[in-house]
């Protein structure tokens, strides 16, 4: 059984935005999934139907088999926007995370085991923040926001992570850095993580699958192996994509041709 | 204006189709038809505006007249109290010593005096019982933090105004944080949130002045139904604020703790409360220095401090002794109010406000905050 089955997901604003058009995939315990596309291509919405954030116009997600209809600590979320709670500390920000496995009064009070706490600083640990424990989280860089992001979505020892384009605000730099936290976390944990991204560069640097999405519609779902410039002009269409792939081992030349080639025919 | 163009051109057509009658404006050989049509239109739309004018200026006039006769202002004959009204003034300032010739107006240092007899005197700004019993110099940290009233009661009648700022405040303020809470439409769905806000709204809609006659029947006339009055004006009005406060929050932190599996009251705490923790201090701080402003005016109506102070001098017609009195709230208020936005300053990242600027908007504040 995979660990997520989504199948026939439809997702309508209002009357008739379609957000996300009969979208169906099955991914396996521990898988690094990118899922990409420009703005407005359903990322965000598949990744909020997934957390239950936004609930699905028709088809079903199963985590595991279950049916996925509320939110749950078995689907950690980490937001473009951070969404940490800046007044709060990054230690209480990541023991948010163990939010579902404590009564109200213990969160409140921080009276919570101290195995908990031991796990929100190991959680801070995995993302190099282990000496900013105790800093202020709005005081803190857009980088090390989105790692006490991670971490809180540690804490919360998900059976799924997902990430809404979690580089997007950050400077180049910070997003090597969070990806590559995020990668080192769901690989030491064999967690299974789905990432949105518009950028190529960093998803064929990091991504090991690729999920592309265009208006909503599934156009692409396969490994590195298979996700080439092709591929790519699929998803992001007629836009200019000299700007979105450049400076990654392949040449010019072959990036040029990808394109006329394209322009001919379909790639799928 | 534009229904007024309107009726130009159509009043424009019809000389037109009488073929030009004749207009009030005289007619000049030599300017264009086109320009003569503007100037008449542009001459006929000032007529019309004085004529409106003139209309509500006597409008206003004959209600303001009316007004007058209602206050019996015409009997009033206002001169020939000036006399009394001027003694009057030289006892509220006995330190103004008028001369007959330039400079008119001399200082005699001594008429201050006067003021600092009755704010000793009557212990305003300190208690000079307080330490009575303070034998050794360990006795009065000790006097300080266990006599009556603590801190508080170390600063005499000044001390009972601030005394019932504080206690209402803080008796008004968990009521204030469940109803403010309670009150966002993000808390409880509508219309049930109505619930709340319409007892807020309730409560703000009746001045605290009028609270405290509301409650004399339970507290008596005094410090303890001033108190009362103050919590329950605090509760609208710090309520509010709360509610306010708290429809302004981001969605992100909310939806975070939902994802990480937070329940309802996880939510709220978490989500949405951790978000406006820093505005609920200022906003608590800024409805403190209100409430110490409210403590004056109620001690009028009896509740004690330094307003019931001041309307048993108004009514010995000992000006200066008011006077007096005018001047310990003065440094009550003005300090209360420097500690309240250098603190709120210091929570919020601003910059504070300055001892100018907060010395120029007192009268405003005092009066607003008589109504509150």
């Amino acid at each position: 059984m995979s660990r997520i089955a989504v199948t026939n997901l439809t997702k309508v604003y209002g009357d008739d935005t379609i957000a996300l058009d009969d979208v169906s995939f099955e991914i396996d315990e521990g898988e690094f999934v990118i899922v990409l596309g420009v703005s407005g291509s359903g990322k965000s919405t598949l990744l909020r139907c997934l957390s239950s954030l936004t609930s699905p116009t028709e088809g079903t997600i199963e985590i595991d088999g279950d049916e996925v209809t509320q939110t749950h600590d078995d689907i950690a979320m980490i937001f473009q926007q951070h969404n940490i709670i800046g007044q709060m500390t990054a230690y209480s920000n990541a023991l948010s995370g163990s939010l579902s496995r404590s009564d109200f009064v213990e969160s409140v009070f921080q009276l919570q085991d101290s195995a908990e706490k031991y796990r929100a600083l190991e959680a801070l640990e995995t993302v190099g923040l282990l000496e900013e424990a105790q800093s202020k989280a709005r005081n803190m860089s857009g980088g090390q926001q989105q790692r006490v992001g991670i971490a809180r979505a540690l804490v919360q020892e998900p059976r799924v992570m997902l990430a809404d384009e979690p580089v997007a605000s950050l400077d180049p730099g910070s997003s090597q850095q969070v990806m590559q936290y995020l990668l080192e976390a769901s690989v030491d944990r064999d967690l299974t993580t789905m990432i949105s991204l518009h950028e190529v560069n960093l998803a064929r640097k990091f991504g090991e699958r690729f999920i592309g999405l265009r208006d909503g519609k599934k156009v692409f779902d396969g490994y590195s192996e298979d996700f080439t410039i092709d591929i790519i002009d699929e998803i992001y269409g007629d836009i200019d994509i000299d700007g979105i792939v450049a400076e990654d081992g392949a040449d010019t030349n072959e990036t040029e041709t990808g394109k006329r080639a394209t322009k001919g025919g379909s790639a799928v | 204006m534009s229904e007024g163009a309107g009726t130009a051109d159509r009043s424009d057509d019809r000389t037109r189709t009488d073929g030009g009658t004749a207009d009030t404006a005289p007619r000049s050989e030599t300017v264009s038809d086109d320009v003569q049509t503007r100037f008449d239109r542009i001459a006929k739309s000032r007529r019309r505006r004085w004529i409106g004018i003139s209309a509500v200026v006597a409008v206003v006039g004959y209600m303001f007249i009316n007004a007058l006769q209602a206050v019996e202002w015409f009997d009033a004959n206002l001169t020939q109290y000036l006399p009394t009204f001027a003694e009057a003034l030289r006892d509220f300032f006995p330190f103004l010593v008028i001369l007959d010739g330039f400079p008119f107006i001399w200082i005699d240092w001594s008429g201050f005096g006067q003021y600092w007899a009755f704010i000793t005197e009557q212990n305003l700004i300190y208690d000079d019982e307080f330490f009575a019993d303070a034998t050794s110099l360990v006795d009065y940290p000790i006097t300080l933090l266990t006599g009556p009233g603590g801190p508080l009661g170390v600063l005499g009648v000044a001390g009972e105004t601030l005394a019932m700022g504080i206690a209402g405040t803080l008796m008004g303020l968990p009521f204030a944080l469940l109803f403010g809470v309670l009150g966002s439409g993000r808390v409880t769905r509508f219309p049930f949130n109505f619930i709340f806000r319409g007892t807020m709204s309730a409560i703000r809609a009746i001045p605290a002045l009028i609270w405290a006659l509301i409650f004399v029947p339970l507290g008596g006339i005094g410090a303890t139904t001033a108190t009362l009055a103050i919590a329950t004006d605090t509760i609208g009005n710090l309520g509010r604020l709360y509610t306010d406060e708290l429809e302004e929050i981001e969605d992100g932190p909310i939806e975070a703790i939902e994802t990480a599996g937070g329940d309802k009251r996880q939510v709220v705490t978490f989500g949405m409360l951790s978000q406006v923790s820093t505005p609920f201090i200022a906003w608590t701080l800024y409805v403190f220095e209100i409430n110490v402003r409210i403590a004056v005016t109620l001690g009028i109506i009896g509740g004690g401090g330094l307003g019931q102070v001041l309307v048993v001098q108004e009514g010995l017609f000992a000006y200066t002794n008011m006077m007096a009195t005018i001047l310990v709230i003065l440094v009550l208020i003005i300090s209360v109010e420097l500690f309240s936005q250098r603190l709120r300053a210091r929570i919020r990242g601003d910059e504070p406000t300055g001892f100018i600027e907060l010395l120029k908007g007192f009268p405003r504040r005092m009066a607003e905050s008589a109504l509150k």
